[in-house]
C-alpha cells in the first residue's frame, strides 16, 4: 500500500513539473524532426538552448565547438568526473563553467533523477544508448513531460553509428558543416586503415588486449566484440578474446600463453586509489605508465611470448575507445601490427591534431605508450 | 550371549571396513579429478608433455609447457582441492556444533562478511602492511572473522545455544548482504565489475601463495578437530546426552567454532564466494558413512575437494579460454547430482 502511495506521489510530482515545463515547449517554436541511432523519430526545437547530456562529453564539445558547454544545464557528472578524472580536470581548467552545471545523476549507478532533469527545464536530453536502455520507463516519463530524448552511440565502435551520432549532434547543435567534417574525417581515416591493412595482406597477427585497472597481479578484463576488441579487428589483428568472451571478461592466463599473441595492448586510465593500475590520461608522465607496465612482463611465461620477444607491448588510454577520435588509436594499433604499411602515419599527431582543431584542451599526457619506447 | 557380542563385533568390523572402502574410493576419485584438472586446459597441451613437465620440473625442454603446468594449472588445481576440503570441513562442523543441517559458511553469512571486506578493499584501494595485493584477501579474512565474532558474541549472551547462534548467523548474512549492496551502489562501473567478479568466486587468483596459506590453515586446524572427533560424534546424539557423557558442550562449541572460522576465512578470502560446497559436501558424506566423525570428517573433506576439483575441470570445458567463475559452475552442476543422491537415499540427511 505504501508502495502505491509513493508511486502516486511521484507521478503527481512529475505531472506538476511537467505542467511547469510545458509552457517552455510551447514557447520554443520552430521545431524540427531528427532520427537518432535507434531509428527513433524525435521532434526537437530548432535551436536548443538547454541541454542535459548523459555521456560522450568530448564528442559533444568537439561537434558543438566553442560555447557549446554553455548550453549544458545538466550532465551525468559521475560518468565524467568519476570515470575519466584526469580528462575532467583538464576540461575544467579550460572551461571553469563546467563545475556549475547541475549533476542529474548517473544511470549505471542508479542515481539518474528524472525529477532533477525536469526541474532544469531542458529542451533536449542526449543519452548514450546504454543509458537509454538502462533508464527504461523513465524515458517515457521525460517524453510525457514534453522533453525530447535523443540517443547517440559511439560504444558500438562502428563507422556507421559513429557517423550517424556525429551528424545528429551537428544537426541538434546547429553545426552541420563542422559535424560533417568530423564524420568524414573519421570515416575516411577508418577506411584508409582498412585499405592499407588489406593491401599489406599476410596472416592477421594474434593480439591480446587487457584492461589494466587491477595491475599485473590479477587478470583484468579482455574485450570480445566491443570497444578495443572491435578496434583490433578493424586494425587487421586477430583478437584472441574473440569468441571466448562475448563483450568483456577475463581470459584464462594459460589461454593467453597458448595463443602466443604477437602484440599485447594494456588499456590504462587515471584510476584513483590504485597504486598498481596502469595509469594513463591527461597530465600523466608516460614514464609512470611504463613503470606500471613492467610487472606485466614478469607474469608467468610472458617472457616467452612473441609480443615480449619482439618488443610489442603497448598501453592505450582507455578513455580513447568509443569516441569520435578513436581512429587515432585505430591507427596506432594498426601501425604496431603493420609497421611498414603505416610508416608515414603518426597516430599521436593525429590525436593531437583532433584536439587542436576541435577541442579547447591539448592532448598532453600518456595516451599511446610503447613499453620499449617508439 | 557370547555369540551375540561377537556377531555385533563382526557387524561393527564389516561396517568399519565398508566405511574405509568409501574413504579410499573418494580418495581415488579425488586423485583422478586432480590429475584430470592438471591435464586439461585451453592450451590443449599433449598429455605426454604435461606428464613430463609434472614429473621432472627442472629438466623439461619445453619451457612453456612447464610454465603452464607449474605456474598456472597446478596452483589452480591445488587451490580447488584445499578450498573445497576446507569449506566442507567447516560446513560439517558447523552443522554438528549448531545441530542444524542448513548451517554452512555461506548460510551463516561468513561468505557475505568476507565479500563485504573484499568489496571495501576493492572500492577504497586500501593497502595492508603497505601491500595492495594483500588488501583484498586480508580484508576478506577480517570480514569473515568479524562475522564469526559477531555470531559468537550474540550466541554468548544466551549461553552459546545453537538456536541463537544460527539466528545470529542469519542476521549476519542479511546485514553483510545489505552492506555489500551499499558498497556496490557506491562503486563506479569498473570497480563494480571487479567486486561482482570477486563475489562469483574464481580460481583465477590462485598462486602458490594461496595454496600455501590455505593449506597451512587447513593442516593446522585438522589435528585440533581430530582431537575432538569422539566428542563431536557424541554431540550428534544430542546436547543432553553429550553432557551426561561428561562433555563440556559450551567449550567444545567455542573451540570448534574458532577452528571453523579460521578455516572458512582462509578459504573464502582467496577465491571468493563459493556457496554450495560447504553446505552440500557434509550431507553427501553423511549419507555415505553416517555420523561417526572419524569417517565423516575426512570423507566430507574429500567430497568437498572432489566437488570443487570437478567444477574446476567443468569450468574449463564449458568455455575454453575464458574463465567461467567456479562459484557459478559448482552450484549449477552440483545441484542435480545432490538431488539424485537425496532421492536415491530417501533422505538420509538431517
Amino acid at each position: 500500500m505504501s508502495y502505491h502511495h509513493v508511486l502516486s506521489r511521484r507521478r503527481f510530482t512529475i505531472a506538476a513539473l511537467a505542467s511547469i515545463a510545458a509552457p517552455a515547449v510551447v514557447r520554443a517554436a520552430p521545431r524540427v524532426a531528427v532520427t537518432d541511432v535507434l531509428d527513433r523519430r524525435v521532434t526537437v526545437s530548432r535551436d536548443v538552448a538547454r541541454i542535459v547530456l548523459g555521456f560522450y562529453f568530448e564528442d559533444y564539445l568537439a561537434v558543438g565547438g566553442p560555447g557549446a558547454h554553455e548550453r549544458l544545464v545538466g550532465i551525468s557528472r559521475g560518468a565524467w568526473e568519476g570515470w575519466r578524472n584526469s580528462q575532467w580536470k583538464a576540461y575544467l581548467s579550460a572551461l571553469p563553467g563546467l563545475s556549475d552545471i547541475a549533476d542529474v545523476g548517473e544511470v549505471d549507478a542508479g542515481t539518474f533523477s528524472v525529477e532533477k532533469v525536469l526541474s532544469l527545464d531542458p529542451d533536449l536530453v542526449i543519452l548514450a544508448e546504454w543509458q537509454y536502455r538502462g533508464l527504461g520507463s523513465a524515458v517515457a516519463q521525460l517524453e510525457a513531460a514534453g522533453v525530447p530524448v535523443v540517443v547517440l552511440d559511439y560504444n558500438t565502435q562502428s563507422v556507421e553509428r559513429h557517423v550517424i551520432s556525429t551528424r545528429l549532434l551537428g544537426e541538434l547543435l546547429g553545426r552541420p558543416e563542422r559535424a560533417a567534417r568530423l564524420a568524414d574525417t573519421y570515416a575516411t581515416a577508418v577506411e584508409e586503415v582498412v585499405r592499407r591493412v588489406a593491401a599489406a595482406g599476410g596472416e592477421r597477427p594474434a593480439v591480446y588486449v587487457e584492461l589494466g585497472n587491477k595491475g599485473a597481479g590479477e587478470v583484468g578484463n579482455s574485450y570480445g566484440d566491443v570497444m578495443w576488441g572491435r578496434l583490433i579487428e578493424l586494425a587487421g589483428g586477430a583478437n584472441i578474446a574473440r569468441g571466448r568472451v562475448s563483450r568483456w571478461g577475463p581470459l584464462n592466463p594459460e589461454y593467453v600463453l597458448a595463443a602466443d599473441p604477437e602484440a599485447v595492448f594494456i588499456a590504462g586510465s587515471y584510476w584513483t586509489n590504485r597504486d598498481r593500475a596502469v595509469l594513463m590520461g591527461f597530465g600523466v608522465d608516460p614514464e609512470i605508465t611504463r613503470r606500471r607496465l613492467a610487472p606485466y612482463l614478469e607474469r608467468p611465461g610472458w617472457q616467452r611470448l612473441q609480443a615480449v620477444r619482439e618488443r610489442r607491448i603497448h598501453a592505450l588510454y582507455h578513455g580513447g575507445a568509443r569516441t569520435l577520435h578513436d581512429y587515432a588509436y585505430l591507427q596506432y594499433i594498426a601501425k604496431v601490427l603493420y609497421p611498414e604499411a603505416f610508416r608515414d602515419e603518426d597516430p599521436l599527431r593525429t590525436l593531437q591534431a583532433h584536439y587542436e582543431n576541435y577541442l579547447p584542451i591539448r592532448a598532453e599526457g600518456a595516451f599511446m605508450v610503447s613499453y620499449f619506447g617508439a | 550371549m557370547a555369540s551375540t557380542v561377537s556377531s555385533a563385533r563382526q557387524r561393527e568390523r564389516t561396517r568399519a571396513r565398508r566405511r574405509a572402502f568409501t574413504l579410499v574410493t573418494a580418495f581415488v576419485l579425488l586423485s583422478i579429478t586432480l590429475l584430470f584438472d592438471i591435464l586439461t586446459g585451453p592450451a590443449m597441451l599433449p598429455l605426454g608433455e604435461v606428464s613430463m613437465a609434472l614429473l621432472s620440473p627442472t629438466t623439461t625442454p619445453q619451457g612453456m609447457v612447464s610454465t603452464i603446468v607449474w605456474e598456472i594449472r597446478l596452483p589452480m588445481a591445488l587451490t580447488a582441492v584445499v578450498v573445497g576440503a576446507s569449506l566442507a570441513i567447516a560446513g560439517t562442523e558447523m552443522q554438528t556444533i549448531l545441530d542444524n543441517p542448513l548451517a554452512s559458511p555461506y548460510t551463516l553469512g561468513l561468505s557475505a562478511a568476507a565479500g563485504f571486506g573484499a568489496a571495501v578493499a576493492i572500492l577504497s584501494g586500501a593497502a595492508l602492511f603497505g601491500r595492495t595485493e594483500w588488501a583484498v584477501p586480508g580484508f576478506a579474512f577480517l570480514g569473515a572473522i568479524t562475522g564469526c565474532a559477531a555470531i559468537y558474541a550474540v550466541g554468548r549472551l544466551r549461553g552459546l545455544s545453537s538456536g541463537i547462534m544460527v539466528l545470529a548467523g542469519i542476521a549476519i548474512l542479511f546485514l553483510f548482504q545489505s552492506l555489500l549492496s551499499l558498497v556496490q551502489y557506491l562503486a563506479s562501473p569498473e570497480t563494480l565489475q571487479e567486486i561482482v567478479f570477486w563475489l562469483f568466486g574464481s580460481l583465477l587468483k590462485a598462486s602458490w601463495q594461496t595454496v600455501a596459506v590455505t593449506a597451512v590453515v587447513l593442516f593446522a586446524v585438522l589435528p585440533l578437530l581430530a582431537r575432538d572427533v569422539w566428542r563431536l560424534t557424541a554431540l550428534r546424539l544430542g546436547e543432553e546426552r553429550a553432557r551426561s557423557l561428561g562433555i563440556d558442550v559450551e567449550r567444545l562449541r567455542l573451540r570448534v567454532f574458532l577452528a571453523v572460522s579460521l578455516l572458512t576465512a582462509a578459504a573464502v578470502s582467496f577465491v571468493g564466494t563459493i556457496g554450495f560446497v560447504g553446505l552440500v559436501a557434509p550431507h553427501v558424506a553423511r549419507m555415505l558413512v553416517g555420523e561417526d566423525q572419524r569417517f565423516l570428517l575426512p570423507l566430507a573433506a574429500l567430497c568437498g575437494a572432489v566437488m570443487l576439483s570437478a567444477a574446476s575441470i567443468l569450468s574449463k570445458l564449458i568455455s575454453p579460454g575464458a574463465v567461467v567463475p567456479i562459484g557459478i559452475v559448482t552450484a549449477v552442476a552440483g545441484l542435480p547430482f545432490f538431488f539424485v543422491l537425496i532421492l536415491r537415499r530417501g533422505g538420509g540427511a538431517r
